[in-house]
Order: structure tokens, then sequence, then C-alpha cells
């Protein structure tokens, strides 16, 4: 099967060195936090919190890095079911049950089994990861520049058409983005391009500067908007414990879904969002009481979070085996990954198979320790919560600040970061997708690199498309990414006028 | 009308985009057009989905445009300008008179202005005690040299 038993348990025996467990703890913990706040989703808990990897060697930030991400998918579960707030696409769904559970005084059970069905969801997507991850990346050994310039093409599409929002300012989000990243000297001639004799602008607009901009100073300006109204709830947590019942109905919802969502995981452009949402649509169908949905139902927390955290593990294959982010978050990921000097692709699994393998092993025992936080630590963690986030957002924002200033030790790094914080509200205010732009600033020379080579290669666009197999299913995926919409929307159609 | 701004806003940046990119110095190096290739497909697509945008919101313009009625509800303007203000004073200040002291009046002036004048010592110590422990882990934990 392609797992490699040797550089797994060497991988294990990293992951249980002291160091790396405080990471994954303290990764957890603050990522967590950030993620619990409404409003604010695992994107920006990794972006504010990547300052923090500075200095460390690059398998202890990948898997600091990672422990942050579930920490705020395990956080933002949080806020959807307590303050029906999530803080990102991925935790909507858990706030149809989890919420009404909460007014129902059983905000504790909501709790509990949703930290249970994300530890079913990851160790699941941990499995399906150890099995598939090697096998895919040797796959792609096999790809030329031709092959990764239409595989990014598909990765983009696929993003803008599954974003929230409409594809038309997808598409437009991730130009602007493609465009920032086409600043500086060009890396094969040496021409300037659009640098308008500004020096700084030589080397190109840092694109982990554009993260934590959109993302951070963004996201925290956005909230600001309307931080007058923000809900704050006494709720009371109630009883923790599940009864056997609950056990039995939630138990194969929690592992039917888990390997569902990491497929969705593993597709670009898909992730948790879709996972969760699709999780609880079917176990809806497939319920014998599909009223119970939306009135808090069990099941409908247990799905969507075994999924979603599932999809979360899957997304980190396309990012290691073929550097290819399938989300905003993971897009935030691979652009710390590139700056700690770790060029994620097929060649990471030859030449750092302990870093991933102590990757795998750390995403098994943080999700040990998540489901521990948040079992025993309920009461603290909604404490946290209730935390104003008048305070927490300010210190966000200077934690941005911070990121900013160790990233080039610069000043000139605030007017940009202030600047795409702005473009960051504006965005949202018009509800344009950011992270179409966000992938577009991190994968846009990659992406040029390989179009430059491939017309070298094969004389003429039209003919990159058609070079190989490879491409044209690429293509005919690109294809049916953007006309998915309009599938379901003409699907949809066809159904109303049945009925 | 309003709502037509934002498209002709990014026509423009792609035909000026556009332009920039014909313009560019040619590469004396190889291909000598080989540096403008991927501006032009990215110009192209932006300058065609901004035509799209356009008559998008053109059929719509009849609708009102509120996207942007947020920023002007209540204490949003205040709080959004002051907090611009104070991010170019903490810049102005941060290699001037160091991280500590400069975030301690960053974060202070944030609190007053987010949190209310009311909890103006809570707001105080909190400013003072986070600085100190950002300062702390930063510069003596993770070894970044702080100004």
């Amino acid at each position: 099967m392609g797992v490699d038993f040797q550089s797994f348990i060497e991988g294990l025996t990293t992951a249980i060195q002291p160091m790396n467990l405080l990471w994954v703890l303290i990764g957890g913990f603050l990522g967590t936090v950030v993620g619990m706040l409404p409003g604010l989703g695992p994107a920006t808990a990794v972006a504010v919190l990547i300052p923090i990897t500075f200095g460390m060697d690059s398998t202890s930030a990948l898997v600091l890095m990672a422990a942050i991400y579930y920490g705020a998918m395990y956080g933002g579960s949080r806020s959807s079911i307590l303050l029906n707030t999530p803080g990102d696409g991925s935790a909507i769904a858990a706030t149809f049950d989890g919420y009404p559970m909460t007014q129902q005084g059983r905000a504790g059970q909501a709790l509990t089994i949703s930290a249970i069905a994300s530890l079913i969801g990851g160790t699941v997507a941990i499995i399906g990861f150890i099995l598939l991850a090697k096998p895919l990346a040797s796959f792609a050994l096999d790809f030329g520049p031709a092959e990764y310039f239409l595989l990014l093409v598909f990765t983009l599409s696929a993003i803008v058409s599954l974003s929230k929002g409409n594809m038309v300012k997808g598409f437009i989000s991730m130009s602007i983005g493609l465009l920032l990243s086409t600043v500086g000297i060009d890396l094969q001639t040496g021409v300037y391009r659009f640098t308008f004799d500004i020096p700084q602008l030589s080397e190109g607009i840092d694109f982990l500067v554009v993260i934590i901009g959109v993302y951070a100073v963004g996201e925290v300006l956005y909230n600001f908007l309307n931080i007058d109204d923000i809900k704050k709830e006494k709720s009371k947590v109630g009883k923790k414990g599940i009864t056997r019942e609950q056990w039995k109905s939630s138990k194969w919802p929690m592992f039917r879904q888990g390997p569902i969502g990491f497929l969705i995981g593993v597709l670009p452009g898909a992730g948790g969002s879709i996972a969760s949402m699709l999780s609880y649509t079917t176990e809806q169908q497939l319920s014998k009481n599909p009223d119970k949905f939306g009135k808090g139902a069990i099941e409908g927390v247990a799905a969507p979070e075994s999924s979603n955290n599932a999809a979360s593990v899957g997304a980190f294959i396309p990012l290691l085996t073929m550097g290819i982010p399938g989300s905003g978050t993971t897009a935030v990921i691979l652009g710390a990954l590139i700056m700690l000097g770790l060029q994620p692709g097929p060649l990471l699994f030859e030449n750092n198979p302990d870093t991933v393998w102590t990757l795998v092993n750390s995403m098994f025992i943080g999700n040990l320790f998540l489901v521990v936080i948040n079992i025993l630590l309920i009461g603290l963690l909604v404490r946290i919560l209730d935390t104003p986030p008048k305070i927490l957002y300010p210190l966000i924002l200077v934690l941005a600040f911070i990121g900013t200033y160790t990233l080039s030790y610069s000043i000139i790094d605030f007017y940009i970061l202030v600047i795409f914080g702005v473009i960051g509200v504006v965005m949202k205010l018009l509800k344009f997708p950011v992270a179409p732009l966000i992938l577009g600033v991190i994968v846009g020379s990659d992406m040029e690199q390989n179009f430059r080579k491939s017309i070298v290669a094969h004389d003429n666009f039209i003919n990159i498309l058609f070079a190989s197999p490879i491409t044209i299913t690429l293509l005919i995926m690109t294809v049916l990414s953007i006309a998915y919409p309009f599938i379901v929307e003409w699907v949809k159609k066809l159904k109303q006028g049945r009925a | 009308m309003a709502r037509l701004i934002v498209p002709s806003f990014f026509i423009t940046i792609g035909i000026v985009y556009l332009v920039l990119t014909f313009n560019l110095p040619r590469s004396r190096t190889g291909d000598p057009t080989a540096p403008l290739y991927f501006p032009l497909l990215i110009g192209g697509i932006l300058v065609l989905f901004s035509i799209i945008y356009f008559v998008q919101e053109w059929r719509k313009r009849d609708e009102k445009f509120e996207a942007f009625k947020a920023l002007f509800v209540g204490r949003t303007p205040f709080i959004i300008v002051s907090t611009l203000i104070m991010i170019f004073v903490y810049t102005f200040l941060f290699e001037r008179i160091g991280f500590l002291f400069s975030t301690i009046i960053f974060l202070t002036a944030l609190l007053f202005i987010v949190n209310g004048r009311k909890p103006w010592i809570k707001n105080i110590l909190i400013s003072v005690l986070f600085s100190v422990v950002f300062w702390y882990a930063f510069s003596e934990l993770l070894n970044v040299s702080l100004p």
C-alpha cells in the first residue's frame, strides 16, 4: 500500500518528544481560543499565530501550525454551538442543531459529541492520509510543468466556483491575487515588473503580509463594524455526559461521515464547508425521523463535526503531496511552509519523510489532546468565550503587527498590512470571496513559472491544454467545476418544474 | 448608479495593468516577450470578468446600493477612523520609542476606542499586562528581536 512503516515509527518517536508534544498542546489551545471568537476562523488563527513558528525547526513549526489549524476548527464549533456565530464556512453546519441544543440547556452534550465526532472523523482521516498520501505523491512525481499549470488552474477554478458569493466576483478576486504575484523582479529574466521604481517592491509583495492583512487586520476591522451588537449569552452548559441512546444514534453518522469528509477534503477547493453541509443533509435524508433535524438532534451535530474535521486532515494531502492548497486556511499554511524553507510537493515525501510522518502522528496526538481539552475544560473555555470580544480583537490586531514586523523587520510592511486590511474589509462588504485572492497571491509565481516552461515545451497555449492525458483530465475537471453551479441551478429548476 | 463604480474600478485596473504589461521592458535573454505572457493572461481574465460584473450590476441599477451602509451606523465610523489613525501613530512610534511602550500606548488607545472609557482601569491593566507578555514571549522565548 505504499505505507512506509519505518518512517511512520520514526515520525512517531519525533512526535512524542516532549517539545513537540508541548507545541501540539500550545497550538491546539491557542487555535481553540482564536477559533472560538465569533467571526474569526482557522485562517485567521493560523495567520496571526504564524510568527510563533519563526525560529523553530521546520518539523516543529509544521506540527504547531497543524495544531493551531485543528484547534481553531474545534474552537469554531464551540462558538457555533454556544453563540450561533460560526467562525468560517466549515462551522456553519454545527449551528443547525448545536445551537438549538444550547437553547434547550444541553450545550454540554453538544460540545461533548462534537469533540468525540471530531476525534473519530480526524482518526478516520489520518488512516486515510497514511494510505493515500504516498501513492499520490509518487503519482505527482510524473507531473511536468503543463500538468502543474493545469492543476493550479483547476484548483483556482474549483475554489472560485465553490466559495460563497458569486463566481464572477470570485474570478475577479482571483485575478487580483495573481496580479499582485507578478509584482517584482521576474525570476527568469530579471525584468522589473510593476515596481513603479519603488525599491521595496522589487522583491515583490510578501504574501504573508497580504495574508495577515486580509485575514487578521481585515477580519478584526470587519468585526469592529458591529462590535456593539455582538451577542453574549450566558448559556448554561448543562451536563456533559451523553446517554447510551444518544451514542447509538450518533455512532454511525460519525463513522459514515468521516471517510466522506476526508475524500471531500482531498479535493482542492471543496474542504470543510462542503463536507459538513453534505454530511448534514445526507444524515438528514438517511434519518428515520428527519423532522428532528434543526431542533437539537444530536446526530445533526455529530455528522458535520466528524466530516468537517476529516476534511481538514484530508486537505493536507494535496497541500503536502503537490503543494496545492485546497482552501484559504491551507493556503495560509502553504505560505508559512514556503517561508520556513519547506517546499511541499512530491519530493517532500522523498526528502523530508520524517517531517511528513511526524506531522501525521502529531495530528493524531493533537486530536486526542483536543478532545481532552474540550471535554474536561469546557467550563474554562466557556469562560474565555465570555471575555468580551472587545478586549480580544484589539489583542489580535496587535499580534498581527508583531507578526508582520518579524517577517522582514521593516515598518514599510505595516503600511502594506493596513492597505490589505482595508481591502479585506471592503471585499467583505461587497461580498467578494477572499480565499481566491489569497490563493492567487500564493500560487501565482509558481503558476507563472510552470506556464512559461510549458509554453517553451509545447509552443503555444492550446498545446499545453492537450499535452497529456493528465492535462486533458484536469481541463475537463476545470470546465466541470466552473459549470457545476449552473448544473445545480438547472437541476433545481427541473425539480421545481416537476413539483 | 453608485453600484457601477466598483465594476468600473476593476475594469480600469485591468486595462491599466494590460497597458503597463505592454510597456514592460523586453527581456535581453531568451524570448524577449516571455515576462509578458502571464500578466497578459491575468489582465485579460480580469477585464473579461469585470465587464461581466459591470453588466450584472447594470441590470440591478434600480436597486438601492447599500453595501457600505454598515460603515455609517452608530459608533462604527468613529471606531474605524480612530483605529486607522492609531495604527499610523503606532507605525510612527514603533521603531522610535521601542516595541514595549508603543504597544502599551497602541493597545490602551484601541481598548479605549473599542471597549469604552468606563472600564479605564481594566483597559490600562490589560494593555500593560499583554504588552509585557507579548514582548517577553517574542523577544525572550522566541528570539525575535523587537525594537
